[in-house]
């Protein structure tokens, strides 16, 4: 490496952006400007907020066959001051009005709430018709609404007991959406409460009880962590969530612009064809992304301290911040190579873009996907002696948190500097070797696929398509209650997302069904190896679901929900071997191993589109804990399908192993995970199966060979 | 003897998403002389750019070899492209830089020896009549401006080598004819000068050899009077259509 040059050309970089002018006003001024300009903003809400309450007249009205005494015990209670300030809203102006419909007035604005007070016998014959109701709608399949006392609005500040037959009920009716509707029947409630607790004690007294129950015994907390430990827990876990988000933000601009925008402009076969080496310019491409984003983040963190330090934005009471320098040494010599990985992933980011555009398309996937384990922190159970150690970022979130409640476990600190580091060098490494991609220079906008469209056309767009297929496929299963049971899920996504998708790409690039689906049959030795594989595929997934579970661990009781919707009951053997093997085996196959797989095949070299392909199909497994197996199988299947050349083995594993499981799970057989000589033997077994498959291969058609330049 | 340009089996094979294997170059031989004008004439995708890129270390070859002043193309990247100044209608400016602030990064990344750099920047500044917006930044030139800049940014580092990629795509009439001049300039002063076109007329005016360049292949090189006489044609035009024709008519019976 030329290091003149380098530093040459990164202040020729930064020069380059600070010239930007209209870059430098959105990522630098408008930040400065906007979150102090944000804090007033809150900070003005706030106390014209509180200044509306304390000038509002809280009108209300009272009905109900006892509405006498809900008057009585409003009177009592407001007599009654509240004991240490109430429950922090203090006292508000309240007017009771006389309506003859308040409904309706609630619904005109004309009051904030009113309270309805029902007699035992009401409120009894009231529950006994909730319950038929609950009752009904869950007959009809669906979730009752919460239903009793203070249900319908939120949790009381005091417990709620349950109601004795017979009791009378005071209903509050309010409008959530109204915030002054919310705030007084808030205040009514309290105030309701404060009365009973009143009458509670008055009626002890009366029965020769000498005191208040509550003050039987003394209850007091002390909280051994200082002010700074407390803020310290609270921060150490958003700290880096919040710097990978500055930083990322910050240095996307210095990417997008020294690489995508110069590709955009043609500067940047200028530069290639000069003296520099492409190592150099991409350190120094680097070095400029990394000091951009360093200087953004230190640029709005001190103006965030600045804020708290002269009270313009006060931290809140019993918080306070001490950080030691040793604390700060740490944390820098963690956060350095997070910067430096992130401004790598920037550069990569950047330079797999043709233009500005395509760049800022590939922005926010990027950033979610360094932002993800970022919050890992965030997690109870994951701790720095565990396998998270060695996952990039995570690795970080985890040890700054340790870091900040000033636990230094120094030789696991050590091993995530060491990670972080090397993991920052191989992505410098990729960013450099992807600078020296050819593609930078021969990319043109249109090409001749453009043009003709069709299925030349397809290869270019199938990534596109499966981005629109998750989307759908998100939304639909995770949005959409109607498709929450067993049944319309499985139609939704494996007839309409995953058949249904496949056949509108096969239309839309008149693609032909058997080469797209690779509809051929393999060599009959295949069949074999494909059918010993099941078990064996089977212990291996379990092996790697174990393996991700210990850097992510999987609550229990998560699995037990995934199994018990998984599995729904009274379903017959037969017909939950069509739900969970056949639909899935053949739909996702076409989908996965037929058309992505078509279009992916001359992309990358084969056992890179194994993977993505493989990951792709990962993702449509909405459940963080299952994408690890679930990927792991869709390498395998994806890798059969270019070995095979067909889609019917990968078909017919896919459905043994879903059977299987299925199977296992119904006659509660268990292999012992435990033990690891099973995992071994499983290993053995599937390494055979695919060599076996290897031996009797008939290659994918159409598949990239490795490109070798030819030297002089 | 030694060429200041030598290539020799020149191929390029790259891979595309939707078209598969595509054969750009398939294997291409010219020399060029110190202090002459070569000319590579081509149709829109005969393979001119793919192999001045591959020539200019931008593009590796899939085959053969060049040398570009004794320098391998595939081994001495670094030493070739200091060797060379590449002008192309694709390689554009820093917008945000002066003309004066181009012409110097080229010359310093060029590793121009760096107490000459003023000297050289100032010198041709004046030899091409940069001066009056010289401290202009480039977005704000016109084309004819820009194009003055991108020469002076070509020769910043005074290269032995100087590669035109279809330099007057884009160009009115009078920017073009003066690109010309310059570039019998540079012949007059013994620069080696690569010059790829479509236009016949520039090719028949500026080059001292022309190599006529149809589907990856040279089909014909030579002086413009030794390919009227091989060819039988006159106009440049008319050879050039004789060779591409021939060359069909030839894969055609294949």
């Amino acid at each position: 490496m030329n290091w003149r040059i380098i530093r040459y050309l990164t202040g020729h970089e930064l020069r380059m952006l600070v010239r930007d002018r209209r870059s430098m006003m959105l990522s630098v001024v408008l930040p400065l400007v906007l979150i102090p300009l944000m804090f007033y903003v809150m900070k003005f809400i706030n106390e014209g907020q509180r200044q509306r309450v304390v000038d509002t007249v809280f009108r209300y009205a009272v009905t109900g066959s006892e509405a006498g005494s809900v008057r009585a015990l409003i009177a009592e209670a407001r007599k009654v001051r509240p004991a240490g300030g109430g429950s922090g809203t203090g006292e508000v102006k309240l007017e009771e009005v006389d309506l003859g419909d308040p409904a309706a007035s609630l619904q005109r604005q004309e009051i904030h709430f009113y309270i309805e007070a029902l007699s035992g016998a009401q409120a009894d014959a009231l529950e006994r018709e909730r319950k038929a109701e609950a009752e009904k709608k869950l007959r009809a399949g669906r979730k009752p609404a919460a239903t009793g006392d203070g249900a319908q609005g939120e949790k009381p500040a005091i417990p709620v007991p349950v109601r004795l037959a017979g009791v009378p009920l005071v209903q509050i009716y309010y409008h959530g959406d109204r915030n002054l509707s919310q705030v007084g029947a808030d205040h009514m409630r309290d105030l309701l409460w404060r009365g009973v607790l009143g009458r509670k004690n008055a009626l002890l007294e009366e029965h020769g009880f000498p005191y208040d129950p509550a003050s039987a015994i003394s209850v007091e907390d002390r909280n051994l962590a200082s002010p700074a430990q407390t803020t310290g827990a609270l921060i150490g876990k958003l700290l880096t969530p919040l710097l990978v988000m500055l930083i990322f933000t910050g240095g996307s601009i210095a990417a997008i612009d020294s690489v995508a925008g110069e590709k955009e402009r043609g500067s940047l076969e200028t530069l290639l064809t000069t003296a520099v080496k492409r190592t150099d310019v991409a350190a120094a491409k680097q070095l400029a992304i990394l000091a951009m984003a360093l200087t953004i983040t230190v640029v709005q963190v001190s103006e965030i301290v600045v804020l708290v330090t002269f009270k313009v934005f006060p931290l809140p009471e019993g918080m306070g911040i001490d950080v030691t320098p040793v604390t700060a040494a740490t944390m820098l010599s963690l956060f350095i190579p997070l910067a430096a990985f992130l401004s790598a992933v920037l550069l990569l980011v950047s330079a797999r873009a043709k233009s500005y555009k395509e760049a800022n398309l590939y922005f926010l996937p990027a950033l979610v996907a360094c932002l993800a384990p970022a919050f890992v922190a965030l997690l109870q159970g994951v701790r720095l002696r565990s396998a998270a150690a060695l996952v990039p970022v995570a690795n970080v979130s985890v040890a700054v948190r340790d870091v900040m409640v000033g636990k230094f476990d120094w030789p696991l600190l050590a091993v995530v500097f060491l990670t972080m580091a090397a993991v920052a060098a191989w992505t410098a490494r990729v960013s450099a070797r992807q600078l020296s991609d050819e593609r930078l220079v021969m990319a043109g906008g249109l090409d001749a696929a453009d043009l003709s469209g069709g299925a030349a056309l397809f290869p270019k767009r199938v990534l596109r398509w499966y981005l629109l297929l998750w989307v759908v496929f998100f939304v639909g299963v995770v949005n959409v209650p109607q498709l929450s049971s067993f049944r319309a899920q499985l139609v939704f996504v494996q007839l309409g997302v995953f058949l249904g998708g496949s056949l509108l790409m096969m239309r839309r690039y008149r693609l032909d069904v058997r080469e797209a689906w690779a509809l051929r049959l393999p060599k009959a030795s295949v069949w074999p190896a494909t059918l010993l594989m099941i078990p064996a595929a089977h212990v291996v997934a379990t092996g790697v679901f174990r393996l991700a579970s210990l850097v992510f661990p999987v609550p229990t009781q998560l699995l037990e929900q995934f199994s018990g919707e998984l599995v729904p009951q009274g379903v017959p053997f037969w017909q939950m071997l069509v739900f969970i093997a056949v639909l899935p085996g053949v739909c996702e196959e076409l989908a996965f191993r037929g058309t992505l797989l078509y279009g992916l095949r001359r992309r990358f070299h084969p056992a890179l589109v194994a993977v993505v392909a493989g990951v792709i199909f990962g993702l449509f497994h909405v459940d963080y804990f299952r994408i690890a197996q679930t990927s792991f199988l869709g390498v395998v299947l994806a890798g059969i399908a270019l070995l095979t050349g067909s889609i019917f083995p990968g078909m017919l594993l896919h459905i043994g192993n879903n059977a299987l499981a299925h199977l296992m799970d119904v006659k509660g057989w268990e292999f012992d995970q435990g033990d690891w000589r099973v995992y071994a033997a499983g290993t053995a077994v599937f390494a055979l199966c695919l060599l076996a498959i290897y031996r009797n291969r008939t290659p994918y058609p159409g598949l990239r060979a490795r490109q070798r330049p030819v030297k002089p | 003897m030694s060429w200041p340009v030598e290539v020799k089996e020149f191929a390029k094979t790259f891979y595309d998403e939707a078209r598969g294997e595509v054969h750009a170059v398939k294997g291409v031989d010219f020399e060029c002389r110190a202090g002459e004008v070569f000319g590579l004439l081509g149709a829109n995708g005969a393979g001119k750019t793919t192999t001045l890129r591959m020539l200019s270390t931008v593009l590796r070859p899939t085959g053969g070899s060049a040398r570009v002043c004794g320098h391998d193309v595939v081994e001495e990247g670094e030493a070739v492209r200091r060797s060379l100044g590449f002008y192309s209608a694709s390689t554009a400016l820093y917008p945000r830089l002066t003309a004066r602030e181009t012409v110097e990064f080229f010359a310093r990344i060029n590793q121009y020896p760096s107490e000459r750099v003023h000297e050289r920047v100032e010198y041709l500044i004046d030899r091409l009549g940069i001066r009056p917006y010289a401290d202009a930044r480039v977005d704000k030139l016109s084309s004819g401006m820009k194009q003055k800049v991108s020469i002076a940014r070509t020769v910043a580092h005074d290269p032995p080598l100087l590669i035109f990629d279809e330099p007057t795509v884009g160009l009115d009439v009078l920017n073009a004819l003066e690109l010309q001049e310059v570039i019998r300039e540079f012949r007059a002063q013994g620069k080696t000068v690569i010059f790829s076109t479509h236009i016949m007329s520039e090719a028949e005016k500026l080059c001292d050899r022309i190599a006529i360049l149809h589907d990856g292949r040279i089909h014909a090189s030579g002086t413009l009077e030794e390919l009227r006489a091989y060819s039988g044609a006159h106009y440049l035009e008319d050879i050039f259509v004789h060779y591409v024709t021939a060359a069909q008519d030839g894969e055609g019976g294949e």
